[in-house]
């Protein structure tokens, strides 16, 4: 009987031990990602505000973290008229409504693969609000988890953040990746889309509308597509094995970076990977194909050929 | 016709053995279909690309038919009872649904966009554009039930319970999507670009909105409260077709051995003896008589509610819809784009190479009313001429065409959108029942 109390107590023990060792393990984590655990804990915390921001509309409404706000990507960050990321004016509003002040730990998340959050994080630190992170995971992680979801909108007394002058190191605009492309500056470029879109066989992904005349990608871009920086639940590889990914294709950091994709937001994604997790200069080109593609004049490497309205 | 009832105590006496096996079977094949429709569910929760949300709609889909046929929500027939035979008790039951459905919408609208003035629409709530197309399309609609003997919701219903014309007419509504496309390219820029998308809570708030929803079908109760029969005219005993075609049996059976009367205008047997429950009234309520209008009514608009709250507004158009326009993309006949259709909320149509979630929903109703005529002793595969085949056709074309350009039919824009508040579900309500009407009165119908 004694024997079996001592071994109870040893066994406790040791779970304790695992258990700080493991959180201790989360403290090291960069600040830009928290857990579904971390998050779980803290939807009560009055200084934590969670945003949903997911690519398909209805998906919040019918359930989401409770406690969290939801922006919408296509009207909430972006000027819904001329093809620019939100104004500062009107993201502060858009902040203060949601009840963030300065102090305010945001957290973001979305569906997909975090795909449009990873964006907002974007525009939340290019407006100079850098302690916005990411859900690991993401709305489909958290739902696989089993975790708790709400469905009342919430709602919250205006905040008073105040945001920043918009930070230009963080976007690449057309001109600027024209130069790295002719070698007047230093740079690299990542185009995060599939393959067949990068090698041009393809003008956009099935099922998609084609927005570009022209196939291929930026010359000089390497190939990773955004799903290499995932793991199978949706969540991060690991800091070192992403590390490893993208020396293997020669981004090491050496050199400013650059990504983009089709639209400009998945590549948002490796953006948050090689600039929040690795801590290279990155700046994401928000123009992406949908521009390059569609501009006279600018260099396109097209290895497949593949000519708009046939041979 | 000689009457079997499951699980009831009055089977009728002569062919007693032939009809207690038949009764065998039917029970066995119901119980193996709602086996099926349970396993199927269970499946599709965890199946790859499928999902709670199609699982989910699956047993939406199973309850609408179960309560479409044992309340004979067939607005067609409902309208047809009014309109012809002045007998209003159907109504009653699109009207509960409408107020039911209103009061869902209401509470799940305060959760998912607690703020009705913001500019924004409810995500994906069936709030179309308001133009001549709407009225157009809505008399085609219903000149296209008059003609075909049912809406398409009621002939999903009616093809569980063996009516032979309704393979023809949803054919004919799958045909008359097609052509609905081509019209929407030709009248979108003109006529439903600029239309209105008229949602009364943005201007009354939901409050005021409701109120007036509720205060509007009020108000058409009282009209239609001079339409009800008289207990005098209740009951006899007709076959689901002849119920569906005649228009004569008033929906509330006498209680046949116990005398006591539902009715909803003078119920007579408040304090009768034989209300008392037993398991055999039990199963005779259930699987014998028609379910109470207002039941049956109360139902529809809580699975609207149901559904809008955990996958999308009800609607029966959008997986047969999608079929048309699949064929015609893999035959090269539409355009890939077609203008603006994907920026109104509504029963979507796409290119698909797989089963949405609107047809689990469809599936579901087809079996679920199967099950339960089968053990209603209803099931009975209707008699079909050349004539009844080919007006069902052409009426589920005329259906087909109206209902892709009024981005619904009478489940997805008129239950779905007059429950949301939308402007566009009261147009087409007014459009079918015009149509309808003047159907009748051509004598389309016969």
């Amino acid at each position: 009987m004694v024997r079996i109390k001592w071994l109870v107590t040893l066994l406790a023990l040791l779970v304790l031990v695992l258990g700080a060792a493991s959180i201790s393990a989360q403290d090291t984590a960069p600040e830009v990602l928290v857990t579904a655990d971390w998050l779980e804990e803290n939807l009560d915390n009055p200084n934590v505000r969670i945003i949903e921001v997911s690519v398909n509309p209805g998906v919040y409404e019918r359930g989401h973290i409770p406690g969290a706000v939801n922006f919408v990507w296509h009207t909430d960050f972006v000027d819904p008229v001329q093809r620019d990321i939100v104004s500062g004016e009107r993201f502060q509003e858009l902040l203060r409504a949601a009840g963030i002040n300065d102090d305010t730990t945001v957290v973001l998340y979305g569906d997909t693969n975090n795909w449009f959050a990873a964006w907002g994080i974007w525009i939340f630190n290019i407006y100079g609000l850098t302690d916005a992170r990411l859900l690991d995971g993401g709305r489909v992680k958290w739902e696989a988890d089993g975790r708790a979801l709400a469905t009342d909108a919430a709602t919250f007394e205006a905040g008073n953040v105040t945001i920043g002058e918009a930070n230009a190191d963080l976007r690449a605009l057309k001109d600027e990746v024209l130069s790295v492309v002719l070698g007047e500056t230093a740079g690299q470029l990542v185009d995060i889309r599939g393959a067949a879109e990068y090698n041009g066989e393809i003008f956009a992904p099935e099922g998609v509308q084609e927005l570009a005349v022209r196939a291929g990608h930026i010359p000089g871009a390497v190939n990773v597509p955004w799903g290499q920086n995932v793991r199978e639940d949706g969540t991060f590889k690991p800091v070192e094995e992403l590390r490893a990914l993208y020396a293997g294709v020669g981004i090491d950091g050496s050199q400013p970076i650059i990504t983009y994709c089709r639209i400009g937001e998945r590549a948002a994604l490796t953006w948050f990977v090689l600039h929040k997790l690795l801590g290279y200069e990155v700046a994401l080109y928000d123009g992406s194909w949908t521009e390059w593609g569609n501009s006279v004049g600018v260099p396109v490497n097209n290895p497949a050929g593949t000519v708009w309205g046939g041979q | 016709m000689s009457e079997t009832v499951i699980g009831g105590s009055r089977a009728a006496a002569p062919a007693r053995s032939s009809s207690s096996r038949g009764a065998w079977l039917r029970t066995s094949l119901a119980l193996v279909v709602c086996i099926g429709l349970v396993g199927v569910a269970y499946l599709l929760h965890d199946a790859a690309g499928y999902g709670a949300k199609a699982s989910f709609s699956l047993l939406i889909g199973a309850a609408l038919g179960v309560t479409f046929a044992r309340g004979r929500f067939c607005f067609f027939c409902i309208l047809r009872d009014w309109i012809e035979k002045r007998d209003s008790t159907g109504m009653f039951a699109i009207l509960a649904a409408l107020a039911v459905g209103g009061i869902g919408y209401a509470v799940v609208f305060g959760a998912f966009l607690p703020n009705a003035f913001s500019g924004r629409l409810p995500p994906d709530a069936h709030i179309g554009p308001v133009s001549w197309v709407l009225l157009v399309a809505g008399l085609a609609f219903g000149v296209g039930m008059s003609l075909s003997g049912a809406c398409i919701s009621g002939h999903l219903y009616r093809l569980g319970e063996g009516y032979s014309r309704a393979p023809f007419a949803l054919v004919g509504a799958a045909v008359g999507f097609g052509l609905g496309f081509f019209t929407w390219q030709s009248v979108y820029l003109g006529a439903i670009r600029s239309a209105p998308v008229a949602w009364l809570p943005a201007t009354f708030g939901y409050g005021g909105a409701l109120a007036l929803h509720l205060a509007v079908l009020v108000i058409f109760g009282i009209i239609l409260l001079r339409y009800l029969p008289s207990s005098k005219n209740l009951s006899t005993n007709l076959t689901p077709h002849e119920s569906h075609t005649t228009g004569s049996l008033t929906p509330l059976r006498a209680r046949r051995g116990d005398g006591g009367e539902v009715n909803l205008g003078n119920s007579t047997s408040d304090t009768d003896e034989s209300e008392r429950l037993t398991l055999a009234s039990l199963a005779s309520t259930v699987f014998r008589q028609r379910w109470n209008p207002l039941v049956t009514g109360a139902i529809v608009g809580l699975l609207g509610m149901v559904a809008y709250l955990r996958v999308e507004p009800l609607g029966v158009t959008s997986q047969l819809g999608s079929l048309s326009r699949t064929a015609l993309d893999n035959a090269g006949l539409l355009a890939d784009r077609l203008n603006g259709l994907d920026t109104f909320a509504g029963c979507a149509t796409q290119v698909v190479q797989t089963i949405t979630e609107n047809g689990w929903l469809i599936g579901g109703l087809v079996l679920g009313s199967f099950a339960v005529s089968l053990l209603a002793n209803r099931f009975q595969i209707s008699a079909l001429t050349f004539k009844s085949a080919l007006t069902a056709l052409g009426g589920g074309v005329l259906m087909g065409w109206g209902s892709m350009l009024a981005l619904g039919c009478t489940v997805g824009t008129l239950l779905s959108g007059i429950s949301a508040f939308a402007l566009s579900g009261w147009v087409f309500a007014a459009a079918v029942i015009i149509g309808v009407w003047a159907s009748l009165r051509l004598k389309l119908h016969s």
